[in-house]
């Protein structure tokens, strides 16, 4: 229930952030719908069984599901670098806007 | 295994260039011919058996659960070719370095050397897969051999890939359909019963689509202006690649596939029709060209042409003709293409309206090039008089229609005509008439010797033309087993193709007698400039996708970014309806501290949101960040919680480099806009919450889920399952990403690149430097919030020390915390992404405290981005391939205990993983951290001018 109202509130909060003006707003809604991705995908792991997959010994009865979790590193790891290059995009002065809608503005470029 | 040897040889070759081209230079050349020669002594067991009718064969499996294997088989045939692609190649190599000059022969050297590796391949390859991937390879290595002659190489070579790759998508489609109806690839059995492709109803289609390949590659009508176009390369790849192998491709693939279409009436037919009106035509076209080069690129179409046609014709005299000529106009050609090389370098031009009376001077050369073009008219005592006799013999022969053999022989001596006419037309058009340049004199020896050779054997081999009987034999046995081929002579008494013979040199003499009129009427004819009909379909393409993006051609995100998630949310909905409502909550998903988490969540995420400041809009996302991370720790997942714990430390910096220099405030956005947003955003929110609602929680543990956790420590020794699946049970996944990430770190450099280059250039300002009155906001913010201490060079000194200090002591202890958690990853959470993470942190610590990459630790200092990305992805790679030597598959984790001491590979493959995320890490700080303080990476720059130059 939590697992999917948090990932509910991160995706409205992404997609009205893409639907935005500006680059930097739309990287941080990529960034946040991210998140959401990350959860969805960890929350389909089941939210019963929530001890750490490490093996000490203890039996393995209570431990989460390893696989979602692999895939969800390396997937932060790949947002991580996407959201570096859109800010580079940004920084290198590909704003986006129209120019007929920024001319209420000054283009900040 | 000897084929094995020389094709892994021909890579060796190629991998060796850089190494030989400091010591050698241009020399390298050289070396290279040594390389093809020993190789072809290599060779030469295998080709001798091949000629014996005892072919060498070698077969590995590929992917055995589709029955491909890497099946290398030298046959009659193979050897044909495999003789030409190493013996040609041996000329060109030695005939290069007098050739080139200037500073791009590492390249040239290399390519040629791939290319002859990828021509070899695709003739030993005896697996129709393996068969397409060698002739894609030549397709490829053709396209940056002749793209790299500078920006106006960039269009032809544009043509000649998207046109030989077109007909490569044809072959594809054909090897796949061939599976589909035989359920083999490999060649030997389907050649052997032909019945198994024409009764399978793919008979058609596989033709029409083998012929389709062989006809772009071979460059027919009406696929053959890129070849013209494709001179624009150098003369050692024209005469290689685009005369003597490279195009003998297509010839090659129709001479394979004859055994099985050469009963049907229709493939002679379409063959043998296309392949003489591209002759005819094209040797027109060559007679009214005034530059050498273009005439002997419309001389190879033509001659092309005839082969395609003598394939079609099939019978064991016609295809005894194809390898007879495919042998002598592979001589003939390179010979003429390596003269006119030579003319051009020593008279500065190749234009026939400039040149002159060179016999003269260069005696040698005129000598040489008179044998060459009397092969090419068919002249005795050549090889080419022998072959073109055959040829009219062969296409004398055709039966598919009542008439069809009187009709092509006659079309052949009219194209034969015209190639006696355009080969005296190239001899008179450099070397008769008054000198023009008389301060000329001969190019050494050496420049000359590899077309003396080929040009010599070419004259040598007319009367000992019965040498080649036997490779001509075994081919013609290879493509029709059991056929009496009629025996090889310069003189075979009067017939009807010495008749021929006459008949075409007295109309080429006519020709020549009438040329003021013959040219005059040719220059009148329209003919389009190479590849205009090509540009115009590509231009169309384009317009068409235009006109089809056209609606969403905004810069803005939101333009384009609406339509698929208004699709994505009308999907939704009628799931949504479609199932009739949702279930409850799956039991026991939710814990009392979760709501908790969730709370501050929202909280966190409308901040995100509402904010009109970017700084406090980047910091509330790290608020976000840290709660998913709780989230994550409260979930079990320790691992992934770490990694973003530190992903968005350095998000943090990073967004807080970009910010700098950029409005402190977003620009509002129109509230037209808002609302519907909002509307789309609380749609889509509901519909995830639904589907999470509906699709998670409702069970436990995946079995591979059980699986892992229950092997993982029997398996690899580790005991964090996370991260034994990363490293080890599903390797191949990570190094994929890795690459992704090595990617975004190549692409990042170019970026700034390009960024500044537009700064340079008349479009405005520098990014960093525009709005000054924005800036000093931005400043404001960021002292307030204490995240800048670095501003541009007027810095706080008080803050620069402390950072500096800070730094001393922690860019150690980071670096030491980063080893360990490096090498404990298999047991405890850790590992490659996240030691590499804090690696980085070091890093972005250091530039904060010096204003540039590094710290007070030598090694951080001399971290750069593209050598780090490089030695992973090598490291990974080479990890992957090690196991091979032992007969695993790629990837598979090796164990070993040393001394008590449990040691893995996986660890290995985890430190290529750590190198490249740390790539990315040192380019984003670099690149990103640097802009305005320090000039951009001048090397990078000049790459992306260039192209933005051959682009236009």
């Amino acid at each position: 229930m939590t697992a999917a109202i948090a990932a509910g509130v991160l995706v409205a909060a992404g997609v009205y952030l893409l639907l935005q003006r500006g680059l930097i707003r739309v990287i941080l809604g990529f960034v946040l719908l991210g998140h959401a991705a990350n959860v969805v995908i960890v929350a389909a792991g089941g939210m019963r069984l929530r001890d750490a997959p490490l093996l000490s010994g203890a039996g393995t009865d209570r431990m989460a599901d390893p696989l979602p979790q692999a895939f969800v590193l390396t997937a932060i790891v790949i947002t991580f670098g996407l959201t570096v290059y859109l800010l580079a995009i940004a920084r290198a002065g590909g704003d986006d806007d129209p120019p007929e809608e920024s001319s209420d503005e000054e283009d900040p470029r | 295994m000897i084929l094995v040897v020389a094709l892994v040889g021909m890579g060796v070759l190629a991998l060796a260039v850089p190494a030989l081209s400091p010591r050698f230079g241009r020399d390298t050349g050289y070396v290279l011919a040594v390389g093809f020669l020993l190789l072809g002594v290599v060779l030469t067991p295998a080709v001798v058996d091949a000629v014996a009718s005892r072919p060498v064969e070698f077969s590995v499996p590929w992917i055995p659960s589709l029955g491909i294997a890497v099946t290398l088989r030298l046959d009659g045939l193979a050897a044909l070719f495999a003789v030409l692609v190493v013996g040609v190649g041996a000329l060109i190599m030695a005939y290069c370095p007098r050739y080139l000059h200037g500073d791009h022969h590492v390249r040239t050297y290399m390519l040629l050397t791939l290319f002859a590796g990828a021509m070899l391949g695709l003739v030993l390859a005896a697996d129709l897969v393996l068969l397409f991937v060698f002739w894609e390879l030549t397709a490829i290595s053709s396209f940056f051999l002749i793209g790299g002659t500078g920006p106006h190489s960039a269009a032809p070579a544009k043509r000649a890939l998207l046109v030989t790759a077109g007909g490569g998508v044809g072959l594809l489609v054909a090897v796949v359909l061939i599976i589909v109806a035989t359920g083999t690839s490999d060649l030997d059995t389907i050649v052997a019963h032909p019945e198994l492709i024409s009764d399978s109803g793919f008979a058609v289609p596989v033709a029409v689509l083998v012929a389709l390949a062989a006809f772009t590659k071979s460059a027919q009508l009406p696929f053959h202006s890129w070849l013209p176009g494709a001179m624009v390369a150098i003369t050692p790849v024209s005469a290689y690649l685009h005369a003597a192998t490279m195009v003998k491709a297509g010839i090659y693939l129709l001479m394979r596939f004859s055994p099985v279409f050469a009963d049907a009436a229709a493939w002679q037919g379409s063959l043998t029709a296309v392949g003489l009106s591209t002759a005819v035509v094209a040797a027109a076209l060559a007679l009214r060209q005034n530059d050498l080069k273009a005439l002997l690129a419309y001389s190879t179409v033509s001659q092309l042409g005839l082969l395609v046609a003598v394939t079609g014709v099939g019978t064991p005299v016609a295809l005894s003709a194809a390898t007879v000529h495919t042998f002598a106009h592979a001589l003939f050609k390179a010979t003429l293409f390596m003269l006119v090389g030579i003319i051009d370098r020593e008279a500065g031009s190749r234009d026939i309206r400039e040149l002159g009376g060179l016999r003269r001077v260069m005696p040698v050369t005129a000598t040489l090039t008179a044998l060459a073009a009397m092969s090419l008219a068919g002249v005795p005592p050549t090889i080419g008089f022998v072959s073109k006799e055959t040829i009219f013999q062969g296409l004398a022969e055709a039966d598919f229609a009542p008439w069809a053999g009187g009709v092509s022989a006659g079309l052949g001596v009219a194209a034969s005509a015209l190639t006696f006419a355009y080969a005296i037309r190239i001899f008179r058009g450099a070397f008769a008439g008054p000198t023009i340049q008389r301060q000329l004199y001969e190019p050494a020896w050496q420049f000359l010797a590899p077309a003396a050779v080929a040009a010599v054997a070419g004259l040598v081999l007319g009367p000992g033309v019965s040498w080649l009987e036997p490779l001509e034999k075994s081919a013609v046995a290879a493509m029709e087993a059991g056929v009496a081929t009629p025996d090889l002579a310069l003189w075979h008494g009067w017939s009807l193709e010495l008749a021929l013979s006459l008949v075409t040199f007295t109309i080429g003499l006519g020709l020549l007698l009438v040329r003021r009129r013959v040219l005059a009427v040719l220059w009148r004819l329209p003919a389009p400039e190479t590849g205009v009909y090509f540009d115009r379909g590509y231009d169309a393409v384009e317009a068409a996708g235009r006109a089809l993006g056209r609606p969403h051609r905004s810069g803005a995100v939101a333009a384009f970014a609406v339509w698929p998630l208004l699709a994505l949310a009308g999907l939704g909905i009628a799931a949504l309806v479609g199932a009739g409502g949702l279930p409850g909550p799956a039991p026991g998903t939710s814990r009392a501290y979760d709501w908790v988490v969730l709370v501050l969540l929202v909280a966190a995420t409308a901040a995100v949101v509402r904010t009109g400041r970017a700084l406090v809009a980047v910091a509330a996302l790290g608020v976000v960040g840290m709660l998913v991370t709780v989230w994550f720790v409260l979930s079990g997942a320790t691992d992934v919680a770490i990694t973003l714990l530190l992903v968005e430390a350095l998000t943090a910096v990073v967004a807080v480099l970009v910010l700098r220099g950029m409005p402190a405030r977003f620009r509002p956005t129109p509230a037209r806009r808002r609302a519907p947003a909002a509307v789309l955003a609380g749609v889509l929110g509901v519909l995830t919450a639904a589907a999470t609602l509906a699709f998670t929680g409702w069970r436990d543990r995946s079995p591979l889920g059980d699986y892992f956790l229950s092997r993982a420590p029997q398996d690899t020794g580790g005991r964090d399952v996370v991260n034994t699946i990363l490293v080890d049970y599903r390797a191949l996944d990570t190094l994929g990403e890795a690459t992704v990430l090595g990617v975004m770190a190549l692409a990042l450099l170019m970026l700034r690149a390009v960024a500044t280059t537009g700064a340079t250039g008349p479009g405005g300002p520098d990014a960093a430097g525009g709005q000054p009155g924005d800036t000093a906001g931005a400043d404001d913010t960021a002292g307030a919030g204490g995240g800048r201490p670095v501003s541009g060079g007027a810095g706080r000194p008080a803050g620069r020390m402390l950072f500096h200090v800070m730094d001393m002591l922690l860019a150690p202890a980071m670096l030491a915390l980063s080893a360990y958690l490096f090498l404990r990853g298999h047991y405890a959470p850790g590992g490659g992404f996240i030691a590499a993470l804090v690696a980085g942190g070091a890093v972005a610590f250091g530039w904060f405290a010096r204003g540039r990459a590094g710290g007070p630790v030598p090694v951080l200092r001399a971290l750069r981005a593209r050598p780090l990305v490089a030695a992973g992805l090598l490291t990974s790679v080479a990890v992957g391939l090690a196991p091979a030597l032992v007969g695993e598959p790629f990837l598979t984790p090796l164990h070993a205990t040393v001394a008590g001491v449990p040691l893995t590979t996986s660890l290995l493959f985890d430190l290529g993983v750590y190198l490249i995320v740390l790539g990315l890490l040192v380019a984003a700080v670099s690149r990103l951290g640097t802009a305005g303080l320090h000039s951009p990476d001048v090397r990078a720059r000049r790459v992306v001018l260039r192209h933005l130059r051959e682009s236009r």
